[in-house]
């Protein structure tokens, strides 16, 4: 089938503005976005500009646009987006180059809620044990792969780029409601703060956006309920 | 980064559900405090410009005015449904902002608004036909 690949080119060292280059490929209906991105580099263009590394959905590299929503280039399938394929930086954070940007602010929220596991107790002998119920639920959020399709799908992101955002918020669930974590009133100390979980308008597209299926509108809203209520039910 | 570019590139070419139901709710927001801010200053002539007020109620039977009402009270019934959507999700159940049940709530709101809205709307569409069309 024929494809017409539509990219998004900045760079902020040569460019005065942005632009879209467009390219007609041929291609199968099930290659990937990734794949057409790929050809581009090696055949047309050398100087085209993405991350990517395992192309297998784990790594979180190639979060990007694509015709409008926050999807990842490695899984998703030609034939699921159409002929006339757009693609564009994720939203909100500075674009270095192409559909490279600066995820340093993204980090930046993400290491401000603690998302490492935090127990003061002195290790036990074997490991410390956990019941499939306890560890079933938080195990939701433990499948975040800090892409940054959630936080960069976020109007109130856009918006306001100090809020923490949905990652941050996901892995902030992951430790909060760890049975065998200890911190669990600072990090709700931390997320109650101004730019915490009650920027959140519960617009959704966190949700949507997740490559991975994590309900992140859900964890946040049982975050709020666990600082509103002071119980981690 | 953030800036009201980002932001309304966003708004415009983002493409979710989620996102429709939270524009609306923004849109119909403004739209109704708009009115209401327009409401205090017209009602407070009665005090301070009484041959003002006059003037204020002729605007709100000209015909944009009397359309524009029609809306108006879509816009309340929106913003009330979607405000209890999210305060019902958000406070009671909070395992319903799952992607099938909260993406079509979305649209259940915007199909409750509109039942809502349409008895108020054939009454004040009569009256704008009444009125305007029929020389009433």
């Amino acid at each position: 089938m024929k494809v017409t690949l539509k990219v998004f080119r900045y760079n902020p060292e040569t460019d005065q503005r942005p632009r879209y280059d467009v390219f007609h490929l041929e291609a199968e209906p099930n290659d990937r976005v990734l794949d057409l991105l790929e050809k581009v580099k090696a055949e047309l263009d050398g100087s085209l500009s993405y991350r990517r590394s395992c192309a297998h959905g784990i790594c979180g590299s190639d979060a990007m646009r694509i015709n409008g929503r926050n999807r990842l280039a490695c899984k998703t399938l030609v034939k699921d987006v159409g002929t006339t394929i757009v693609v564009e930086p994720i939203l909100g954070l500075p674009v270095l180059k192409d559909l490279i940007v600066d995820m340093e602010p993204f980090f930046e929220s993400y290491r401000k809620v603690m998302p490492w596991f935090i127990n003061t107790d002195p290790p036990p002998e074997k490991e410390r044990l956990q019941s499939p119920e306890e560890r079933e639920r938080f195990d939701d959020t433990t499948k975040c792969i800090l892409c940054a399709a959630c936080t960069t799908s976020c109007p109130v992101f856009w918006a306001d780029g100090s809020y923490f955002g949905p990652a941050a918020i996901v892995n902030a669930h992951r430790f909060i409601f760890d049975s065998r974590d200890q911190a669990a009133a600072e990090r709700l100390a931390i997320l109650a703060q101004e730019e915490g979980v009650w920027r959140c308008r519960t617009s959704f597209n966190c949700t949507e956006a997740c490559p991975r299926e994590i309900q992140i509108t859900k964890a946040i809203a049982e975050v709020k309920r666990a600082i509103l209520t002071g119980r981690l039910d | 980064m953030s800036d009201p570019k980002t932001t309304f590139t966003g708004y415009a070419r983002y493409r979710a559900t989620g996102q429709l139901a939270f524009l609306l709710h923004r849109i119909t927001g403004l739209g109704i405090l708009l009115f209401l801010l327009i409401h205090i200053v017209d009602t407070s002539f009665v005090y301070f410009a009484p041959e003002l007020y006059d003037h204020a109620i002729q605007i709100y039977r000209s015909l944009p005015f009397m359309i524009g009402e029609i809306f108006l009270v879509w816009a309340v019934f929106y913003h009330g449904f979607n405000g209890l959507r999210i305060i019902i999700f958000d406070l009671w159940k909070p395992e319903w902002w799952e992607k099938d049940i909260a993406v079509k709530s979305v649209y259940w709101v915007l199909v409750l608004s509109i039942l809502a809205w349409l008895p108020a709307a054939f009454i004040m569409g009569k009256a704008v036909i009444e009125n305007h069309f029929l020389g009433g």
